[in-house]
């Protein structure tokens, strides 16, 4: 009888890897389940790769931002950035949830209107707005976020147009105290021309100024540089307030909080490093209520990346491995950068579908493009796989999606799990068809 | 060579006593390093394997070229 064969694996022994924590030649991250849904299954029933979304994870991590800045500050409202995942059901729920809509695109803003959303429950942020995409922003009463001097310009030749005053806010940028600073979207509070801005607004009397808004980065691990936004957004409103009798509805202190992702270079664990909602929410609302005069304003939140990131998974195969000049060993798997535009700054969570017998031995994750770029994850330590073993990169829920390209091979299916842990279709897979669909062969060349 | 100093101990630990390097194998790489210091041939180790363990030529052959790669890469075969 034929003995139960385990794949060849020597490794020289180096006595400084091991640690308390055991040996990295033994260790295995393993993720067999998503919300109690076999991964394999998974792959077996909707192919491979395959994103695959939690609406339990999405609904906690909504529910502990919620809780974290209401209990401070009640007067929060949640507009769901698009440009982070604008799958229709993924929106669909955050605003089930009770998110308005967040925009940066006349595309991203139809498709918020064709998913029931209201104009006044749309923020239209970004440096570019077409003027026929502002103007009918405009009609339907979105919240018009003015990005630079052009849109001043371009909003009272569209309030001359309509023959009425236009409410509008205007984005800021600043030194929050963290680099880089985001210094190319609105206008600068640090050396006044945002003040000017509003000197302008005033005195075109278009326009009437409702809200300031800012976004200070991405990826921010610092709590504190939201206490500093925050605390110069107020001390602008306190000032206009007083200069031109404005008042002030809401400050907008955007986005950009972190998820549990490890960034490139980074050698903390994001459990170490990464704020949490308590924190972000104490920084932001511990400035407003130490520095507001008058009237306490409306606070609203742009997250995206913190609520949606740690939601999102994706299951890929292997196809085959092969072994370095250097010794490491290659894993060709079926997801590349392609699907994974995050992979160029994160160290993502890579776990196997189950344990696999044998040594770890140092690894490299390739995709499947024809391009040397095509690095899932350069140096992670894993047992010898199979062809078809099912491994689970995580978080991927933010941007990945909608900054996937359709390059070399076409995009996957993409699952939602509900919260009963029935599985639903979200996005058919790209197919020749979809990819030429918008193609034009002129017809001398047929 | 230096793959025929190893000593391979019961836990499966590779020891080359004139470097004092260890190495790490598992049953099959102890296996295939056996039949290496028997001076049988790649060729030859592939078809051992694949009658001896429940694993295909095909695959055997991939895992035993994989094998002899890290070898060299290790300095212990030419």
């Amino acid at each position: 009888m034929s003995k139960k064969y385990e794949k060849p694996v020597i490794i020289k022994v180096d006595f400084t890897m091991a640690s308390k924590y055991g040996s990295p030649l033994k260790t295995q991250k393993i993720r067999s389940e998503i919300d109690e849904v076999n991964v394999r299954d998974l792959v077996k029933e909707y192919g491979s790769p395959l994103f695959v979304f939690s609406e339990r994870i999405i609904e906690n991590k909504y529910h502990e931002f919620k809780e974290a800045f209401t209990s401070r500050y009640p007067d929060t409202e949640f507009w769901w950035s698009y440009k982070t995942n604008y799958l229709d059901a993924i929106c669909k729920i955050y605003h089930k949830l009770g998110s308005k809509a967040e925009v940066v695109s006349e595309f991203e803003y139809e498709k918020a209107r064709s998913l029931g959303i209201e104009g006044k429950d749309i923020i239209f942020n970004g440096p570019y707005k077409p003027k026929e995409a502002l103007k009918k922003a405009v009609m339907e009463g979105a919240k018009i976020h003015i990005d630079h001097w052009y849109e001043i310009n371009d909003l009272e030749e569209i309030a001359e147009e309509l023959g009425k005053e236009i409410p509008v806010a205007i984005r800021c940028n600043m030194n929050t105290g963290v680099y880089p600073q985001w210094s190319r979207f609105g206008f600068n509070i640090d050396n006044g021309e945002a003040y000017d801005a509003v000197k302008r607004i005033y005195e075109g009397k278009k326009l009437f100024l409702t809200g300031l808004h800012s976004h200070i980065g991405t990826f921010m691990l610092s709590a504190a540089a939201y206490g500093a936004e925050t605390k110069k957004l107020i001390e602008l409103k306190n000032k206009i307030e007083e200069d031109f009798g404005y008042e002030i509805e809401y400050i907008d202190v955007g986005g950009g909080f972190a998820s549990k992702n490890r960034l490139k270079g980074v050698y903390q664990s994001p459990e170490v490093i990464v704020p949490s909602a308590d924190e972000y929410a104490e920084a932001i609302t511990n400035a407003i209520f130490e520095n507001n005069k008058g009237k306490l304003p409306k606070l609203y939140l742009e997250t995206g990346r913190a609520l949606i990131d740690e939601a999102g998974f994706l299951l890929t195969s292997v196809f085959a491995s092969k072994r370095l000049p250097d010794g490491k060993k290659s894993y060709i798997v079926d997801a590349g950068v392609n699907l994974l535009y995050t992979a160029f700054w994160y160290n993502f969570d890579i776990a196997l579908d189950k344990r696999y017998e044998g040594l770890n031995e140092p690894s490299q994750i390739n995709g499947p493009l024809c391009m040397n770029i095509d690095v899932i994850a350069e140096n992670i330590m894993l047992p010898s796989l199979n062809r078809g073993s099912v491994l689970s990169i995580w978080p991927v829920g933010a941007y990945n999606v909608t900054q996937s390209m359709q390059f070399i091979r076409y995009r996957p299916r993409i699952v939602l799990i509900d919260k009963n842990g029935n599985t639903h279709l979200i996005k058919e897979a790209d197919d020749l068809d979809y990819v030429r669909e918008k193609e034009i062969l002129p017809d001398y060349l047929k | 060579m230096l793959l025929n100093e190893m000593i391979i101990d019961e836990n499966n630990v590779g020891f080359i006593p004139s470097l004092g390097i260890s190495f790490e194998v598992n049953e099959t790489a102890k296996r295939i390093i056996e039949l290496i210091k028997e001076g049988k041939s790649k060729e030859e180790i592939v078809e051992i394997i694949s009658n001896e363990f429940d694993v295909g030529w095909r695959e055997a052959y991939v895992d035993v070229e994989d094998f002899f790669i890290k070898l060299k890469v290790y300095g212990l075969i030419q």
